[in-house]
């Protein structure tokens, strides 16, 4: 029954996160762009702007140069999260990958590491005052629900071993469509039942920013204005000034 | 918002310049410059003569330049000179004289 | 001067962090609130002119119109994570404390109405993501802190995801212009300019007095005939220069620098008295109808003149919308010569005058000052120049340390891309909003107190009309006086030396014997 429950869930989800994902990035293409507004110094070739942007991804290079403290956070908590991921892709492949077998000790290290990323995050908000300010609820739920997902995934690589097997096996049955059982512990549950929120919750939140990072026009325009005209199709549209200037006498 | 002259009032934006330029008079700017915590002695007069005479040529004030110049012609350059118009204006030869000669305040990066 | 002063009693001392964060302070510049516009000076730009019956209906729907036109403004809605990275960044926050002028927080102000109409969450759990109703007190809120924003992107750096704040700051004005609620101060200008071609409200009459008596200044300092010319057609060279260029004091001298580099590079240039305006306030509006309209008339003017090229003088704001801007809205530019870059800044022309020796400097004339230079926000970090990346910071200061002996940098992190703006940038060159200038411009002043302290700095020069008159201001307020402040182009002036111009002791020595 459980198992049927999370199985209906983690479809829906998924669904909702692919569907969701893709209009939003639908929606951020289509929407246009009606001047260029690079912020600068901004590279001037298509090639450097691939190169900044992956400097913003690879090292958040903005934030870096901005705060310290948030950087290594957030680098801590983003690339712990990454590899954390990558790790579990033991739980939907057969045989496992190879790399992926050999990184297994550094991913379950790194569980650790996204946790301090999200707890020392998760600190700053509660006591900067100006960060503070600026929180919402769902601001910190959000925190909550990565550090919960985290939590319990540690709980169970450290403290009380899960049936990882039947896990793996409820996986690829459900990459199949082949509904089989999970176990009944409560840790993995809360763990999946998380992971499920979070991942209905993406689209339509904050979350968002991973896509939305690249649609921002003062980042990834080319810094070509002088030697490119840029035009918009509404701005191609609208209707055109009067030529030539009024003629009127001095005075 | 208006200036009251001998009974008569004269209205002025929020900023103390009056809307219609044809009601000034010397009255006015007596009483303006009372708002400004200007005492108007003869050199204050040159300039807000300058000041009315110029914008009746040109439809604009005089930028302050302009102004010193031809004042350093009338009145010598102890007058004629920047630091001595922030003296008989503190708040500026341009907005605050043409405030009192009942000009239109000079708009733009001024 | 007391900046100078500090120095005197005994080599140079700490005199403050020009980035030091303050406490938080809600509500300390909630009452500060610029002009409202009259009827007068919203109808010309198209809107209303007063406050709308259906206010909200309009305001909710312009902000949706405005989301699905401009994926900038639908982007930063949607990505800001609240991770705190700009909340340091805004020298109105640094100068006031008003947390309201964090940019994550001025944004809000707008996301929170955006969420509530437009998001999911917002429409079932207006608490969790702190969506809120657009009552009128929100409308006012807007119209507070929208106005304590200068547009000076200085977040935007900051930001991990480019948020530009400015972009919000445009769209909530638009709205607030699209229900009636307009700016006194930029839209009695543009309606001015849309009458005589300048910010100012200067006729081509005016215009051409006031350009004669400056030759005649010229003549008189030179004892050459050096033309600012106006309305000629068939010149090679179209200025488009601030109105404040022709007006405002160190502007003027910016001016006549230009006219000596034209004239030392003999070259034909020409003012026009259609377009005698760079300056475009369409920009701080966020009204992109408007800009292109006062953009047009540079297309115009250019056309009917029969020019080659267009130069730009100095100007922040006009040169990211010269630059930037000026090709979507105005061009394609077929008709001028392409082997110039359309628009060129006046920075770029004297680089190049003189990398080809076309200038005879003698950078002693200026040995009286202490240079450092103030990057402005616009040309900055919305704007290139030259060449190479990076060419709007290294040809102001190749063309400073050219006419210049003693030149010396601000803190690193309060120049080039992370400069603060004056105080006064973004439509807020008012006089009702000088309380918020002068604590705006607190960074920059502690920036320049500490080189004066360091180094005995005693002049900042800069490349914008709303820095110069900004800084003439406010300096005193910091122990400058007010023409501490200079034109880059009044030193060039300075220090160029005109073939065939009188020296000092020649004509000392003519004077001598009438």
């Amino acid at each position: 029954m459980i198992s049927t429950v999370f199985a209906v869930l983690f479809y829906l989800a998924t669904i909702l996160l692919v569907v969701g994902v893709g209009m939003k990035v639908m929606k951020y293409a289509r929407t246009p762009v009606p001047l260029k507004i690079v912020v600068s110094p901004a590279p001037r070739t298509k090639r450097g702007v691939v190169l900044r942007m992956f400097r913003e991804v690879i090292f958040f290079e903005s934030l870096f140069k901005s705060n310290k403290w948030i950087w290594i956070f957030a680098y801590l908590f983003h690339w712990g999260m990454l590899i954390v991921l990558l790790r579990h892709l033991r739980y939907f492949t057969e045989p496992v990958w190879w790399w992926v077998e050999l990184m297994q000790p550094l991913g379950k290290l790194m569980a650790f590491v996204m946790l301090a990323g999200l707890l020392g995050l998760w600190a700053r908000r509660i006591f900067q005052e100006r960060i503070r300010y600026i929180s919402n609820p769902s601001d910190h739920l959000m925190l909550a629900l990565l550090v919960g997902i985290a939590g319990t995934g540690t709980l169970m690589t450290y403290v009380t071993r899960t049936d990882v097997i039947m896990v793996k096996s409820y996986m690829l049955g459900l990459l199949r469509f082949d509904i089989r059982e999970l176990p009944l512990d409560p840790i993995l549950l809360s763990h999946l039942g998380l992971v499920v929120i979070l991942m209905i919750i993406f689209p339509i939140s904050k979350l968002i920013h991973a896509p939305g990072l690249f649609f921002a026009p003062s980042r990834t325009q080319v810094d070509n204005a002088r030697e490119k005209r840029h035009i918009s199709k509404w701005a191609r549209n609208l209707p055109p000034l009067p030529e030539g200037i009024p003629k009127k006498k001095e005075g | 918002m208006a200036y009251d002259v001998n009974g008569t009032t004269v209205e002025h934006d929020e900023e103390g310049y009056i809307t219609n330029l044809s009601e000034w008079t010397k009255e006015l700017a007596d009483v303006i410059s009372k708002a400004e915590d200007i005492d108007m002695g003869e050199e204050h007069w040159a300039v807000v003569n300058f000041l009315r005479d110029y914008y009746e040529e040109y439809q604009i004030a005089p930028a302050v330049r302009v102004l010193i110049k031809s004042i350093k012609k009338s009145m010598g350059p102890e007058v004629g000179n920047n630091k001595y118009m922030y003296e008989l204006f503190p708040y500026g030869p341009a907005k605050q004289a043409c405030k009192i000669a009942g000009l239109p305040k000079p708009t733009g990066c001024v | 001067m007391a900046a100078l002063d500090m120095n005197a009693e005994g080599g140079p001392k700490f005199v403050g962090d020009p980035l030091k964060i303050p406490k938080i302070e809600c509500g300390a510049m909630m009452d500060t609130n610029t002009y409202k516009a009259a009827p007068a000076h919203n109808e010309p730009l198209g809107f209303p002119g007063e406050l709308l019956e259906n206010w909200q209906e309009v305001a909710i729907a312009k902000l949706g119109e405005l989301a699905a036109t401009n994926r900038a403004f639908q982007v930063y809605l949607d990505t800001c994570v609240k991770c705190g990275a700009c909340t340091d960044k805004c020298h109105y926050f640094l100068g006031t404390g008003d947390p309201k002028n964090m940019p994550v927080a001025r944004q809000d102000l707008l996301r929170s109405v955006y969420r509530r109409y437009y998001t999911f969450a917002g429409k079932y759990f207006p608490w969790l993501v702190g969506a809120r109703d657009l009552t009128r007190e929100v409308l006012d809120e807007w119209y507070t802190y929208y106005h304590q924003c200068s547009q000076c992107r200085r977040c935007a750096v900051a930001c991990p995801y480019g948020i530009d704040t400015a972009e919000i700051s445009m769209a909530a004005r638009e709205i607030l212009d699209t229900v009636g609620v307009g700016q006194k101060y930029c839209n009695e200008i543009i309606a001015k300019l849309k009458k005589t071609g300048n910010n100012l409200g200067m006729n081509p009459k005016a215009l051409r007095a006031t350009l004669e008596d400056l030759e005649e200044d010229l003549e008189e300092e030179t004892g050459i005939p050096i033309k600012l010319p106006l309305d000629v057609q068939g010149a090679d060279i179209l200025l488009i220069t601030p109105s404040a260029d022709f007006f405002a004091e160190p502007h003027i001298d910016g001016l006549l620098g230009y006219a000596k580099v034209f004239h030392a590079a003999g070259v034909n240039w020409t003012i026009s008295s259609y377009a005698s305006e760079a300056a475009n306030f369409g920009m701080f509006i966020g009204s992109y109808e408007n800009m292109r309209e006062v953009s047009w008339r540079i297309r115009q003017a250019a056309k009917d003149l029969g020019v080659k090229r267009i130069v730009f003088g100095e100007c922040g704001h006009a040169w990211r919308v010269g630059y930037s801007f000026l090709n979507t809205l105005a061009g394609p530019f077929d008709f001028l010569d392409q082997n110039y870059p359309i628009p060129q800044h006046i920075m770029e022309f004297t680089s190049d005058a003189i990398d080809d020796g076309l200038l005879k400097i003698d950078k002693s004339k200026n040995d009286e000052f202490v240079m450092t230079y103030h990057d402005s926000c616009n040309v900055a970090r919305g704007s290139a120049m030259g060449r190479k990346e990076g060419g709007q910071f290294d040809l102001p200061r190749k063309v400073l340390q050219a006419v210049c002996n003693h030149y010396y940098e601000m803190e690193r992190d309060t120049i080039r891309e992370n400069t603060f703006c004056c105080g006064g940038g973004g439509g807020l060159l008012t006089d009702d909003l000088m309380d918020l200038r002068i604590k705006g411009a607190a960074p920059r002043m502690t920036a320049m107190q500490q080189v004066s302290a360091d180094h005995g700095v005693t002049h900042m020069a800069a490349i914008c009309a709303i820095c110069k008159t900004q800084f003439s201001k406010v300096m005193p307020k910091y122990g400058y006086e007010m023409d501490n402040i200079m034109s880059v182009h009044q030193l060039v002036a300075n220090a160029v030396i005109l073939d065939g111009q009188e020296t000092e002791a020649e004509a000392a020595t003519a004077e001598e014997t009438p």
